[in-house]
């Protein structure tokens, strides 16, 4: 019994320290009036629109850059492959604020690359394309990672009999190589989507913080907790919930599909 | 005529080296050898799944790699059936669906009835909606077989097909493979460690060892002439003794062994050198003791009987040679008949004969 408490001590610490915050902030949200009336505020609207959009987007950059690149790490060694690998992790350590930073530097008006783009009349900090940069840039290593874990997972030998069959490298990486690393490329999404999601420190530093425009749902209950306690928690109730959901619902797909059991 | 199949490849890899040619007709072609010695490169290198360093690869008429010409086929086009090791079938999809895999380009109705035909050619009525992992060893075997064999392939290439299957499945599976190849009249080239399996199977067996071929040919030609004792111990040949050549008589061999005149068939070998001399288990005959003078015979040894031991059929006896120091010299099989009409047993004094058309004589080069 002594050793049962030994380890049931630490869960309930963690427990109260992870649940406790989230409970706290329905407790505070539920007895609220005008909770209704706090959702239909531009504010609160504009970050939900935004941040729907704008990670839906940097999503579809994760998937469309990152696939080929992991498919490359996973599958091919070559000079410099550590170093890249190296690279791609970076932006998973980096505070996003000097991710910002960073990304002002090469994209800002006055930055290596922005500095060109703007002789033609292309500014990219401060819209809501920057947004979706920022989020990029911190959530595509997750999928990344992830995607390359999945595809040195799924045996070469049925790519090679897939070729003698007739199939050619793309209908191969489609039939084959994807279905069978589809619970990680999944996993590796959704994670990649609610990095970008809770994204705040590189999109406040490179896109700035304007409503309807740049303000996605971290900025808004930023700005919100100075002025607008209500709206603040109704935005992170919604947050709470959204993630958890789909985190949630995750786990149970991958975890029901007939993918699972060779996961 | 002209070769369904021929090949010379090299291929340096990770240290090892694969040097290799050989040719094979429309017939069950074995390659043997133990683990390592480059059979499996051989076969990705045949499906065009691995790139050798240079060489020149040929099936049916049709030169698929040369290096000379910069000739290279990816394997889509090469018509190639390849079941690897572990069959990989496609663990997302159903057995049927395995099996349709290489028919993408056919009309769906044609498809459908390709891969049925295949599904009953192969008994699997009733098991095309499931998937790999709830099929049985064999049953797995035979979808990856008619996954295969769908696509119409001009070669099929086997790697241990029979590894991960036991006892009486596998020689269910042996008779299969060989009444599918007569059937098809398809050229399959196989890759086994398995004496067994070689020996059941390979029309033609070409010895593999440390990435070389050490000898090719018939069944036949390979377990019961193998040309050197390396080749001799790969097949598991029973008896071979270190010998030295004395005189060529006629069609006979003379070789010493033991301090025994020994007669051979011919082989051309300088007096002197030493040979290795080889026979089965089943041609050192036992002679009974009121037949020995009635005619005129040669080889034969006496000596003593020091071990038995007995399988359902058949005995297997050690024998020793008079004067010889080893624990024994020869190893003896004979039906069990024979053995309790000569009331055998162990300790016994015998006298053996070595059937003359038996031996064969290996020089032993280097």
């Amino acid at each position: 019994m002594k050793h049962n408490w030994l380890l049931f001590f630490p869960l309930l610490l963690l427990l109260t320290f992870l649940v406790l915050p989230v409970t706290a902030i329905f407790l505070r949200v539920l007895p609220q009036v005008g909770v209704w009336e706090t959702l239909q505020q531009p504010l609160v609207t504009e970050a939900l629109r935004l941040s729907f959009l704008t990670s839906l987007g940097s999503l579809f950059l994760a998937l469309l850059c990152g696939t080929p690149i992991a498919y490359l790490l996973a599958r091919y060694r070559f000079r410099g492959a550590a170093l890249l690998d190296t690279l791609i992790d970076l932006p998973m350590v980096l505070p996003p604020t000097v991710a910002g930073v960073a990304l002002l530097m090469a994209f800002g008006r006055r930055g290596v690359l922005g500095a060109w783009l703007d002789l033609i009349g292309v500014q990219l900090s401060f819209t809501t394309l920057a947004v979706v940069l920022a989020q990029s840039f911190v959530s595509i290593p997750f999928y990344i990672r992830a995607a390359r874990a999945g595809f040195q997972s799924v045996d070469q030998e049925l790519e090679r009999v897939a070729y003698t069959l007739g199939h050619s490298p793309l209908s191969t990486f489609v039939r084959v190589t994807v279905p069978l690393a589809f619970p990680a490329l999944l996993s590796g999404a959704v994670m990649a989507w609610a990095r970008a999601l809770g994204e705040f420190g590189a999109t406040i530093m490179f896109a700035g913080n304007f409503l309807g425009r740049t303000q996605t749902m971290p900025l808004a209950i930023y700005t919100a907790m100075e002025s607008d306690l209500t709206a603040a928690l109704v935005l992170s109730a919604i947050l709470i919930i959204v993630s958890f959901s789909v985190l949630f619902c995750v786990r149970m797909l991958l975890h029901r599909s007939p993918y699972g059991a060779y996961a | 005529m002209v070769p369904m199949l021929e090949i010379a490849l090299h291929k340096h890899l990770d240290g090892f080296r694969l040097d290799v040619a050989f040719t094979a007709q429309n017939e069950l072609v074995v390659l043997f050898g133990p683990s390592g010695a480059g059979k499996s490169l051989t076969l990705q290198a045949i499906a065009g799944t691995m790139r050798p360093d240079a060489g020149r690869i040929v099936i049916d008429g049709q030169t698929v790699y040369n290096s000379g010409q910069r000739l290279d086929l990816p394997p889509q086009m090469r018509r190639v059936g390849y079941v690897p090791q572990h069959y990989a079938l496609f663990p997302h999809l159903t057995a049927a669906a395995n099996i349709g895999f290489g028919l993408a380009r056919l009309p769906r109705h044609e498809r459908e009835q390709r891969v049925s035909e295949m599904v009953t050619l192969f008994g699997l009525q009733g098991l095309d909606h499931r998937r790999p992992r709830e099929l049985s060893g064999g049953q797995q075997q035979r979808v990856a077989l008619a996954r295969a064999l769908a696509v119409r392939p001009r070669l099929l290439l086997l790697d241990e097909p029979f590894a991960a299957l036991d006892g009486s499945l596998r020689e269910a599976l042996r008779e299969e493979l060989v009444q599918v190849q007569t059937r098809t009249g398809i050229t399959v080239v196989m890759v086994t460690h398995d004496l067994t399996d070689a020996f059941a199977l390979g029309q033609r067996i070409v010895v593999y060892e440390a990435g070389r071929v050490i000898q090719q040919g018939t069944r036949e030609e390979v377990f019961f002439h193998p040309a050197t004792r390396h080749v001799a111990e790969l097949v598991g040949t029973r008896n071979i003794l270190s010998a030295v050549a004395e005189h060529t008589e006629g069609d006979i061999l003379w070789v010493q062994w033991q301090g025994h005149h020994i007669a051979a068939p011919a082989r051309p070998v300088a007096p002197g050198t030493p040979v290795d001399l080889c026979i089965r288990p089943t041609q050192v005959l036992i002679v009974r003791p009121d037949r020995l003078g009635e005619r005129e015979r040669v080889n034969l040894l006496s000596g003593t009987i020091v071990r038995e031991q007995m399988h359902s059929e058949t005995y297997t006896l050690q024998f020793r040679v008079d004067g010889s120091q080893a624990a024994a010299d020869l190893e003896i099989s004979l039906p069990g008949y024979v053995y309790h009409r000569l009331a055998l047993e162990a300790e016994k004094r015998v006298t053996v004969e070595l059937r003359q058309q038996a031996l064969h004589v290996m020089p032993q080069k280097e």
